[in-house]
């Protein structure tokens, strides 16, 4: 906890000695408030997750997410009084080095790059409130590495480019700072006319007794109506699986003009197959299949109401699974002056 | 020490946003800008076509943005969602003419 505060002052410190730039740090993130209810038992989870973005020169970037996240649940699952811890965790702090349109170099902590779940959907961007049950398949321990990466646009063309990063990350047991030993990379491809990306993932874990993951993930955002189709593929020896969702806005388009326009009906579609246990991948002991139903509701000032519900199937026991949240999404100047 | 630390962390960012409110918002809405010719006009309506095709895919463009806020935000986008140098500059332009 102290040591991420302590972290997330001294990236605003460094971000403020390059104020009297005309590049301007921002401020961006979003606050959080999710409640759930799963198989009976109820938990509430208060979030900010400050991101700071500070670039200076043609060629640098440094830049920093936090996360402070409370949970609040019933002493004994389904009886007695509430109480509350909070953590706080380090997402990532890195330097970057962009030396091109086919290389950036990257230092620090960064999140890893296996599918795509992990760097693109924060909870600002997650259609729904919970994390795919493969979520933590090459991402472990934490979802964040301690190393160094190379990713860029291998090739771009007109219509399609073809992107990669690969990463080496040092092992880490520091409190908020976790990571696990291990590389990996990911390459996709991406056809910006049709809105379809394609792509592929590896990572050797390199502890725990060395073990591979690896998956692959599509996404397809046709321009034509407001469907937005995710869906990630992993394998590890602790397990593998799907999730498959689909998400779409009651809009004619993609723009927010009209009441309709603001909702969003969401589908989500998950299995998993267990393999051998092991404690540091987080993965189910069990087989699961889960079907979730949601609805976004985005009021102005980019604040968004998810509600969804799930219907969880497992040896373990069947559950509903119920989840609402608000979160409002921020993004200010990181001192006075900047939104000139 | 905690709760120490999540204070002085809620008064910075309440610092933050009161500063940013007090300013006066010096830019509208990307869709609202109008480029200040032709030449203009066609750059932004490629960085509007680029910002659909990648940073759409996600999210809409922000409400108001300054283009001293824009650079910092497309520079992290550029790293995040593997931007080309191109995609930066027009993406640039669309959000802050």
């Amino acid at each position: 906890m102290n040591r991420a505060f302590v972290l997330m002052l001294g990236m605003l410190c460094a971000a403020a000695g390059l104020y009297g730039q005309a590049d301007v740090p921002i401020l961006s993130g979003a606050l959080a408030f999710k409640g759930s209810n799963t198989g009976g038992v109820s938990a509430f989870q208060p979030e900010l997750v400050p991101v700071i973005a500070a670039p200076f020169g043609q060629h640098w970037l440094i830049e920093g997410r936090g996360e402070l996240q409370g949970f609040i649940a019933r002493q004994d699952g389904t009886t007695g009084p509430y109480s509350g811890q909070f953590f706080a965790t380090f997402d990532y702090a890195q330097v970057d080095y962009i030396a091109n349109s086919h290389l950036t170099i990257t230092a620090g902590r960064f999140l890893t790059p296996f599918n795509v779940y992990n760097e693109r959907y924060p909870l600002w961007v997650a259609n729904l409130a919970d994390s795919p049950i493969i979520y933590t398949i090459g991402t472990r321990t934490s979802g964040s590495s301690n190393g160094g990466m190379l990713r860029g646009v291998a090739v771009a063309r007109e219509k399609w480019t073809l992107t990669y990063a690969a990463y080496f990350s040092a092992a880490s047991t520091t409190e908020n700072l976790q990571a696990g030993r291990s590389a990996g990379g990911r390459v996709g491809l991406f056809l910006p006319q049709a809105g379809f990306e394609i792509g592929t993932s590896y990572q050797r874990f390199l502890q725990n007794g060395d073990f591979n993951s690896s998956g692959g993930y599509l996404t397809w955002q046709p321009p034509q109506i407001p469907l937005d189709v995710r869906g990630e593929y992993a394998h590890s020896p602790a397990g593998h699986g799907y999730w498959l969702e689909g998400a779409y806005r009651l809009s004619p388009n993609r723009d927010m003009n009209t009441i309709l326009s603001r909702v969003q009906a969401v589908a989500r579609v998950q299995q998993f197959f267990k393999g051998t246990p092991n404690p540091v991948a987080q993965l189910p002991t069990v087989n699961v299949n889960q079907y979730d139903l949601g609805l976004n509701y985005w009021f102005p000032h980019n604040i968004r109401l998810n509600g969804s519900y799930g219907r969880q199937f497992s040896s373990a026991g069947n559950a509903n699974v119920w989840n609402f949240e608000l979160v409002y999404r921020f993004l200010f100047p990181a001192w006075p002056g900047g939104s000139k | 020490m905690k709760i120490l630390a999540l204070v002085l962390f809620g008064i910075l960012l309440i610092a933050c946003s009161l500063s940013a409110l007090a300013e006066p918002q010096s830019s509208s809405a990307p869709k609202q800008s109008k480029p200040a010719s032709p030449g203009d006009a066609m750059q932004a309506d490629d960085g509007e076509r680029r910002f659909k095709e990648n940073c759409g895919r996600c999210h809409n463009p922000p409400d108001s943005i300054s283009p001293r806020e824009a650079k910092a935000v497309v520079r992290h986008m550029r790293v995040r969602a593997s931007l080309t140098a191109e995609d930066e500059k027009k993406i640039l332009k669309f959000l802050a003419p």
